[in-house]
C-alpha cells in the first residue's frame, strides 16, 4: 500500500466487470449447507443476520447470544476487548467454527454455505500464507480456490498487488515477508474476486501508519461501491473514522449497538460561559441537569444536544448573558470505557 | 469437486518440491542404493560362498535392505503426513483456505492424494532403483517385482492414512511419534506372533493375529517378504522349520486379509474427513 499505493483503486470494481463466477441459487448434492432459493445470493436480506449465536469451550462461554444485524452497503464495526469473543464470532459466521446455539445467515444464506463463501473475503487476525510460496502464487492459488474464470487470473493478482502496494515483491517467497507485507497480502487475498462482504479482523494489526492511512481509504472505497465491510477491532479510533455503525462485544455479550452517534448518545457535556451566575441562573442550569463549576465556566454533564439550544434561550430569556457555549463530544473510546465500566 | 482436490494435491505436492523433501529423499537413497550396489557385488563374487549359498545370501540380503527402505518409506510418510494438517491449524494457514468455497472432505483427500503420489513415486522408485541394481551386480531379480513395490507402497500409504487421521487432531509432533511407534509396535507384535506360532504359544500368537488386523502396515510387510523370496530359499527355509524369522513368510497374505486391509483404508479416511470436518479452525 504504501509502495504502490493504490487504495483508490477500490473507486472500481476489482476484478473488473463479469469477471465473477456466476452464483448459482442453489448446488444440490452438498454436505454442507447451499444457498437459499428464491432470492438469487440473498440480496434482499442483511448481509449478516445473527440470532442468539452461542459459543461455549467446556465450561467458557465465548460468545453469550448474540443477536446482530448488518445492512448491505455498511461498514460494521466490532469492537470489543482483547478476549471479547469478537474473533470468534467472525468464524462462526464464516463456518470456520461452530455454534453452540442460536442460528445466523450471511448474505441470504446459513453460516457455512459454500457458495455463499465465494462471495466473502476475509482477512483473518492471523494472517499466515504457504510461506514457500510467492505472493503471486498465494494469490493465484486462491484465484483457483475462488474458481475465478483462468482468463482473469493475471489480471485479479495484478490488482491484488498493486491494492496491497506488493508489486514489486511478487516473486518473493512469503516466508521471508515481514509481518506488514503479509497482513497487506493477506488484504490483497481478501478482496480477491470482488467480494459484496469484507470480513476484516484486525486488519492494521501489523500496519505502519501510512499503511493504517491506506487500509481506511480501502474500506471507505468498499463502502462507495456498496460493499458491506464487517471490521472487527479493538482500536477504536480506526472504528470512529470509517464505521456508519458499531457493535461492542464483552465477554461474550453485546453490550451496545448502534449508529455512532447512538452509540455516544445524545447526552454530551456542554461548556458554558455566562456573564453573570445568579440565582435565577442556577435555577434555570439545574432544570437542565448536574452541572459545576469549573473557574469562569459552568460544565453541563449530560445533557442531550438538542437542548443546548433550548438552554441558551432560557438564560438569555431569564435575563443572563451567554459569552460561549462548547458541545463537548463524548468520544468513542470514552464511551467504549463507559459502557464496560457500567457492566 | 475433482477440481478442488486437484487443487489441494498439486498444491501439496508443490509443497513438498520446494521444501526439498524431494531433493532430500532422492539423495539419500542414492546413496543408499550405491552402498548396497557395492554390497551385493562383493557378495555375489564372493569366493568364500558356493554358488548354492550365494544364491541364497543375496536374496536375504535384499530382504534386509528392503526392510530398511520400507522404514524409510514409513518414516517418510509420517513425516509427511503428520504436519500436512495440524501444523496449518497451527499456523492459521488453514484460516484463508478454510474460508473458501471448499469442503474440508476436499482439503483432507486432496492432501491424502497428493502425498499418497509422492510416496508412490518413491516407492517406485527405491524398489526399481534397488532391485535393479540387485539384478545388474548379481543377477537376481525377485519373481514379483511389481507386488514387492505395490506392498512397500501399500505399507507406506497406510501409515501416512493413520499419520493424517492423528493429524486433523494432534500436534504435528505428536502426530508424527505416535504413527511411528505404532508402526514399531505393529512389527514387533508380528515377531512375536511369529514366535508364538514356533513355539506354539496361543497368547503371543494372539497378539500378533490381532496386531495384524488393527494396524496391517506388519502383514502387509510380510506381503512384501512374501514376493521378494525366492521358490529356493523358501524350501530351505521350510525344510529347516525356520517360522520364527521376522524376515521370512511361508504364504502370502489372504484376498480376506487384503479386503480387510482396503476397508481399514476407507474407514480411517472417512474417520480423518469426519474429524478434520469437526475440527475448529
Amino acid at each position: 500500500m504504501s509502495q504502490t499505493s493504490s487504495a483508490d483503486h477500490f473507486a472500481r470494481p476489482f476484478n473488473g466487470p463479469g469477471t465473477g463466477p456466476p452464483v448459482p441459487s442453489s448446488v444440490p448434492g452438498g454436505s454442507e449447507a447451499e444457498s437459499s432459493q428464491g432470492d438469487p445470493g440473498g440480496r434482499g436480506s442483511p448481509a449478516i443476520h445473527a440470532l442468539g449465536l452461542h459459543k461455549r469451550y467446556g465450561k467458557t462461554v465465548a460468545v453469550a447470544s448474540l443477536s446482530m444485524s448488518v445492512g448491505r452497503g455498511e461498514v460494521f464495526g466490532f469492537l470489543g476487548p482483547n478476549g471479547a469473543g469478537k474473533t470468534t464470532v467472525v468464524k462462526m459466521l464464516l463456518g470456520l467454527v461452530r455454534p453452540s446455539g442460536g442460528e445466523a445467515m450471511v448474505l441470504g444464506a446459513p453460516i457455512g454455505d459454500r457458495e455463499t463463501r465465494r462471495r466473502i473475503g476475509y482477512l483473518p487476525e492471523l494472517f499466515r500464507f504457504q510461506p514457500w510460496l510467492n505472493a503471486a502464487e498465494v494469490l493465484a492459488l486462491h484465484c483457483r480456490l475462488l474458481e475465478l474464470p483462468k482468463r482473469s487470473w493475471d489480471q485479479a493478482v495484478a490488482d491484488s498487488l498493486r491494492v496491497s502496494g506488493l508489486t514489486d515483491r511478487s516473486g518473493d517467497k512469503v516466508g521471508g515477508f515481514s509481518k506488514g507485507m503479509q497482513q497487506r497480502l493477506g488484504l490483497g487475498v481478501a478482496l480477491l474476486g470482488d467480494p459484496e462482504l469484507v470480513v476484516l479482523d484486525e486488519p492494521t494489526s501489523a500496519l505502519d501508519p501510512v499503511g493504517r492511512h491506506d487500509m481506511r481509504q480501502i474500506i471507505r472505497g468498499l463502502r462507495t461501491r456498496g460493499k458491506t465491510v464487517f471490521l472487527n477491532t479493538h482500536l477504536l479510533a480506526e472504528a470512529e473514522q470509517v464505521c456508519d455503525r458499531v457493535a461492542v462485544l464483552d465477554k461474550g455479550v453485546a453490550i451496545a449497538t448502534g449508529t455512532l452517534a447512538e452509540l455516544l448518545g445524545q447526552h454530551g457535556r456542554v461548556r458554558v460561559k455566562l456573564g453573570t451566575v445568579d440565582g435565577s441562573c442556577t435555577k434555570i442550569l439545574s432544570k437542565f441537569g448536574a452541572w459545576q463549576r469549573d473557574g469562569d465556566w459552568i460544565i453541563l454533564e449530560r445533557i442531550e444536544n438538542d437542548s443546548i439550544p433550548d438552554l441558551v434561550a432560557a438564560i438569555i430569556g431569564g435575563g443572563g448573558r451567554v459569552e460561549a457555549v462548547i458541545p463537548e463530544h463524548q468520544s468513542l473510546e470514552d464511551r467504549f470505557l463507559e459502557l464496560l465500566d457500567e457492566r | 469437486m475433482t477440481f478442488r482436490i486437484l487443487t489441494i494435491a498439486s498444491l501439496t505436492i508443490r509443497e513438498a518440491a520446494r521444501r526439498r523433501l524431494v531433493a532430500a529423499l532422492a539423495a539419500i537413497t542414492v546413496v543408499m542404493v550405491g552402498l548396497s550396489a557395492w554390497g551385493f557385488e562383493r557378495l555375489s563374487h564372493s569366493h568364500s560362498l558356493t554358488s548354492g549359498e550365494s544364491n541364497l545370501a543375496v536374496p536375504q540380503a535384499l530382504i534386509l535392505f528392503m526392510f530398511m527402505f520400507s522404514f524409510v518409506v514409513a518414516l517418510s510418510a509420517s513425516a509427511m503426513a503428520s504436519p500436512a494438517v495440524a501444523s496449518e491449524v497451527e499456523s492459521g494457514v488453514l484460516l484463508t483456505v478454510g474460508a473458501r468455497p471448499i469442503r474440508r472432505s476436499e482439503i483432507l483427500v486432496g492432501k491424502w492424494l497428493g502425498l499418497a503420489v509422492l510416496l508412490a513415486g518413491y516407492a517406485i522408485a527405491v524398489s526399481a532403483l534397488e532391485m535393479g541394481v540387485v539384478d545388474a551386480v548379481s543377477g537376481y531379480l525377485p519373481p514379483s517385482p511389481v507386488l514387492i513395490t505395490v506392498f512397500l507402497f501399500s505399507e507406506g500409504l497406510l501409515l501416512l492414512t493413520l499419520a493424517l487421521l492423528l493429524s486433523t487432531r494432534l500436534s504435528s509432533l505428536a502426530a508424527g511419534v505416535i504413527g511411528i511407534a505404532l508402526f514399531g509396535a505393529a512389527w514387533l507384535a508380528g515377531v512375536v506372533g511369529s514366535l508364538g506360532s514356533t513355539f506354539n504359544i496361543n497368547a503371543m500368537r494372539t497378539i500378533g493375529s490381532v496386531s495384524r488386523y488393527v494396524l496391517p502396515t506388519d502383514g502387509l510387510w510380510h506381503g512384501a517378504i512374501y514376493h521378494l523370496e525366492p521358490t529356493s530359499m523358501m524350501a530351505e527355509r521350510l525344510s529347516e522349520g525356520r517360522n520364527a524369522d521376522p524376515f521370512f513368510v511361508h504364504t502370502g497374505p489372504s484376498w480376506y486379509y487384503l479386503l480387510w486391509v482396503s476397508a481399514w483404508f476407507v474407514i480411517v479416511l472417512v474417520g480423518s474427513v469426519i474429524s478434520f470436518e469437526r475440527r475448529e479452525l
